[in-house]
């Protein structure tokens, strides 16, 4: 390296070699007040308050920025910020989305896990293991049990079509979903693909799907819901242990509720007996079932039944079928027409067709690609804990990796590896190879610690460039690839909306208890068009003042903020979002009421403030851009006699 | 047309298959040996003068099979909906590339400055969602607005078009100053693209707010136009595994919508019915599709041709892919292999295959 003075740790020697071989060199560093908004918005998804910011310009000890990377990163505020990028890949949501959309009033209980793994700094490993395997980890701690449940909400979260008819298809296509999540997230590799046939671009072998889908067909996923018209497909959900004292999502169920709803039941099955039509009777029934649902939701004394959305192992077969347990039952044995009952081994299933299992069945099993040896699985479990730890150990050559390169896309606007949800031959070639090897073993030996992660990579250089473009390198690497300086990027479409909660002041940081889901109860989300809607007017509420991660996620209802700005879509596992320009865009920010309730709010603070007017100008500066006017734009009249809506209007960008 | 609607049943006649229906399907295909021809339920007959030979299930549409160029020799690279529909709309499936309408509007610009120049309207948030109607590397005015949310039946609506307020002209001297922020970032980062972008669209979105909201309304259409178009037609069932298609009513608005943006010089409109995926119970969820579709599509040549826009507009209409000709259970499996698209106006030769 030439400019030996440049790096300031081993993430900037590498880079910097790389820049230096393509006769590049950095940019200047960005100045101190776009570093920390920078940072702050990076870390806790929020900007810095304007106290923040002054105490950062005025401090000048060498260790000013570590000191506020280190707040940041304490804040619980930074899970909220993390735990979002990882619902994206997890595709959380809190209704089954598909052909009819039931609601999953539990969902939140998962999403809080995250958020507080993020907090705590779980080590990525044990994470791993506790979505995939929580329920199959021994621990005497009830609240430990408790937590590992709901991490395997991971599981069972997907999207469901309720209303497929035959069993054996659900079955197999929450298999494949399970699949696909469990792969992509973990080992940024989409073996859905062998669902039908060899891998086309992968060494996944149709045999490596069905091994793992062995797996996935031994465990029973728990994901609640109704019987209710047609959609007939039903699971029992995980109680949590009481010791556990688990949070509570809803209030309790009074006396008189309780009696109301009951009232209800009795009357519509008396109107059922003098109805003719069958099919009136059904819908009939069905409405039954939804109010029984209601009454279901609670213990006698009224408490909320504490519940929650995951998997557990089927159990094993013990006895007949013949053939013991070498996977191999013989005929559809260890299968019902309804898919399958207990721990089994899979057939394939010729081109993916339900109706086509071959003759046999491939033991339960890891990617035979990336395993030295085959998984030695207990007959009497369904494999997922070994499954776990095959992905979550030091040897597996993509997980580390996939984690690493995710981080390191959220921080500088993408990935080492640019399709970060591929990591196969379809995918794209890491950007610097070598950085990517190197990180993956420090995050291993730092206890696959996130947090560490983050602040070794905030603490680098390059992270600190500014984002100024500069012409020759413009010309040599226009996309920035070798991280000449840091890459613009837009805010995602939650720190857009918490932006404009915290700048006028009106952000209620306070975690929300549960969801708005959770007080809807089960059953079908659209049926709550009608009438009083609690999800409905959650879902288009201009008045919330909570953070966007505790928005409810409905398939195919999402806020029109979120929606508008690009958010990832729940049917879908996102791994970095599209970012379109719109002006659909421009007009929500003009002129919804959610952004016109900030303007006010904003306007009124600022209006408190001062009795000057040029102080209040200071002031909305300070507030909203972290910055002081500059001469410019004091030299124009435009900044008068404007009010705060005006500014909250601007360009929302990290800088 | 999200789902890809089958062929054999409706643009691309098969009398050999009628003929061998029930017959094992050559070289094993379909049911791993088993499968079975299966030859339309629908009947096939000449229209116009070019005697082009349509199936029962669009009696309305074949009125204008004098209009119509049928390309029955259509395929893609993969049986799958996602790359399929990704690479109808941007040529590939691999990599990311400008939509079919932002290539258009790249290259021939608009005839409105305050619309937008590519519409799409209920597009499908999956198979590659926004990546089939976006910019690419094209710039990033080039990709659609969508109209709607997402989804087939989620309505014609674009939220927040007033402010409840401010009129336009207060308004102007609020964005001026946004506007002045936005060029002063744009600056400070040495000309930003993305930003360049965004000034553009918030400028178009300013002036949309004048002019959009009396092209979205029908309300001036006489109900004769709406009956043209099967908007005022009962509702209907459901298709294939879709959601309910609502008869021809919400095709019908979304193809009077079309014209109407068309007409105000929208350059490239592009509306979506899913829904077509129909692996089961194909004769009777393929004819409530097409019915939902017939007198839209119909009309909407109709009235384009009595407008004068047609000789100018090119209609294409079309899906990801075909369906087998062999049966799965009482349905088609998915075939990239051979399947139809059609083209009418824009100078076409129509009544021919």
């Amino acid at each position: 390296m030439k400019n030996a003075a440049w790096p300031r740790n081993d993430v900037d020697r590498f880079l910097l070699a790389a820049l230096e071989a393509k006769g590049l060199s950095p940019v200047d560093d960005a100045d101190r007040r776009t570093l920390l908004r920078r940072v702050t918005f990076d870390l806790i998804g929020l900007p810095p308050t304007p106290a923040e910011m002054e105490a950062f310009v005025a401090d000048a000890t060498p260790d000013a920025f570590e000191n506020a990377v280190d707040r940041l990163l304490a804040s619980p505020r930074f899970g909220e910020k993390w735990a979002r990028h990882w619902l994206d890949v997890t595709r959380f949501a809190e209704s089954t989305g598909k052909t009819v959309n039931f609601s999953y009033p539990h969902a939140w209980r998962y999403r809080d896990y995250v958020i507080a793994a993020f907090n705590t700094d779980k080590p990525y490993n044990q994470f791993i293991k506790e979505q995939l395997a929580g329920d199959l980890m021994k621990s005497d701690d009830p609240k430990v049990r408790a937590e590992r449940l709901i991490a395997t909400g991971f599981l069972a979260i997907g999207p469901k079509t309720l209303n497929e008819r035959s069993g054996l298809k659900f079955e197999l296509d929450n298999v494949d979903e399970q699949i696909d999540v469990t792969t992509q997230a973990f080992l940024g590799i989409t073996a859905a693909c062998a669902r039908c046939h060899d891998h086309k671009f992968d060494p996944i072998p149709q045999k490596d799907y069905y091994a793992l889908a062995g797996i996935f067909r031994s465990t029973e996923t728990c994901y609640g819901t109704v019987r209710f018209i047609n959609a007939q497909r039903t699971a029992p959900l995980l109680p949590l242990p009481k010791e556990a004292n688990p949070v509570v999502g809803v209030p309790k169920q009074t006396a008189g509720e309780r009696k109301r709803v009951e009232d209800q039941i009795k009357s519509v099955r008396d109107s059922m007996k003098k109805m003719k039509d069958p099919i009136q009777q059904f819908f009939a029934s069905g409405q039954v079932s939804l109010l029984q649902a209601r009454l279901d939701a609670y213990d006698d004394d009224g408490s909320p039944k504490l519940l929650a959305m995951g998997v557990r192992d089927k159990p094993a077969r013990v006895g007949f079928g013949g053939g013991g347990f070498k996977g191999k039952f013989g005929g559809s044995a260890g299968f019902s027409n309804d898919g399958s009952r207990s721990i089994a081994d899979s057939p394939i299933y010729i081109r993916g067709e339900p109706d086509q299992p071959g003759d046999t069945r491939v033991p339960r099993g890891a990617l035979q690609v990336i395993t030295k040896s085959p998984l030695k699985l207990a007959p009497t479990s369904s494999g997922r804990l070994e499954l776990a730890e095959w992905i979550a150990a030091k040897e597996n050559p993509l997980t580390a990796r996939v984690m690493v390169n995710r981080v390191w896309l959220h921080l500088f606007g993408r990935g080492l590896v640019p399709s970060a949800d591929d990591f196969g031959m379809a995918g794209r070639p890491p950007t610097h190879p070598e950085l990517l090897d190197h990180l993956a073993h420090d995050f291993m030996d730092n206890g696959w610690s996130v947090k560490k992660l983050i602040k070794h990579l905030v603490m680098s250089h390059a992270y600190q460039l500014s984002s100024t473009a500069k012409a020759g390198a413009m010309e040599v690497d226009p996309d920035n690839t070798l991280l000449w300086r840091m890459t613009p990027r837009r805010l995602d479409a939650e720190l857009l909306r918490d932006s404009l909660l915290a700048v006028s002041e009106q952000l209620d940081a306070t975690p929300p208890v549960g969801s708005v889901v959770a007080t809807g109860g089960e059953g079908p989300v659209a049926r709550r068009r009608f009438g009083a809607d609690p999800i409905a007017a959650a879902i288009t509420d201009a008045r919330g003042t909570h953070r966007s991660v505790y928005l409810p996620i409905i398939r195919d209802s999402l806020p029109e903020i979120l929606s508008l700005f690009d958010v990832a879509d729940p049917a879908l596992i996102t791994s970095s979002r599209p970012t379109t320009t719109v002006p659909s865009q421009g007009l929500f920010l003009l002129n919804n009421p959610f952004v016109l309730r900030a303007a006010d709010a904003a306007a009124a603070k600022l209006l408190k403030s001062s009795d000057a007017e040029s102080e209040r100008i200071q002031q909305a500066f300070l507030r909203f851009y972290s910055r002081q006017r500059t001469a410019r734009e004091q030299a124009g009249d435009w900044g008068e006699n404007q009010s705060g809506g005006a500014a909250a209007n601007a360009f929302p960008g990290a800088g | 047309m999200d789902g890809a609607p089958s062929h054999v049943d409706t643009f691309d006649y098969k009398p050999k298959l009628s003929e061998d229906d029930g017959e094992p399907a050559p070289r094993g295909r379909g049911g791993f040996g088993r499968g079975r021809l299966f030859g339309s339920p629908f009947e096939f007959s000449q229209h116009g003068k070019g005697g082009l030979w349509i199936s029962e299930l669009f009696p309305e549409l074949a009125r204008h099979a004098d209009k119509l160029c049928l390309l029955n020799g259509m395929h893609t690279d993969l049986p799958n909906h996602a790359q399929a529909f990704l690479q109808m709309h941007c040529g590939l499936f691999q990599f990311p590339r400008p939509s079919l309408g932002a290539w258009v509007l790249y290259g021939l610009g608009s005839e409105n400055e305050n619309l937008p120049g590519f519409i799409t309207i209920s597009p499908p948030r999956n198979n590659g969602g926004p990546a089939n109607y976006g910019a690419s590397f094209l710039p990033a005015a080039n990709q659609a607005t969508r109209i709607g949310g997402f989804g087939f039946g989620s309505g014609e609506q674009v939220s927040n078009l007033r402010n409840p307020r401010r009129n336009l002209t207060t308004q102007r001297v609020q964005l001026d100053y946004v506007q002045e922020l936005n060029r002063a970032a744009s600056e400070s980062l040495g000309q930003n693209p993305e930003i360049e972008g965004l000034i553009s669209s918030y400028e178009l979105a300013f002036r949309m707010q004048r002019e959009f909201p009396a092209v979205l309304s029908l309300s001036e259409e006489s109900s004769a136009t709406l009956r043209l178009y099967g908007i005022e037609e009962p509702r209907g069932g459901r298709g294939g595994f879709g959601p309910a298609t609502g008869g021809s009513a919400t095709f019908g608005r979304q193809c009077l919508l079309a014209r109407r943006l068309i007409e105000s010089g929208v350059r490239f409109v592009e509306v979506t019915m899913g829904g077509w995926d129909h692996h089961r119970n194909l004769t009777e969820s393929l004819a409530s599709s097409c019915a939902a579709i017939d007198k839209p599509i119909a009309g909407l040549l109709a009235d384009l041709q009595r407008r004068g826009l047609l000789e100018d507009t090119l209609v294409l209409w079309g899906g990801e892919f075909g369906r087998t000709p062999y049966a799965q259970g009482d349905g088609r499996d998915h075939n990239n292999k051979g399947y139809t698209t059609w083209m009418a106006g824009g100078g076409v030769k129509g009544g021919i295959t």
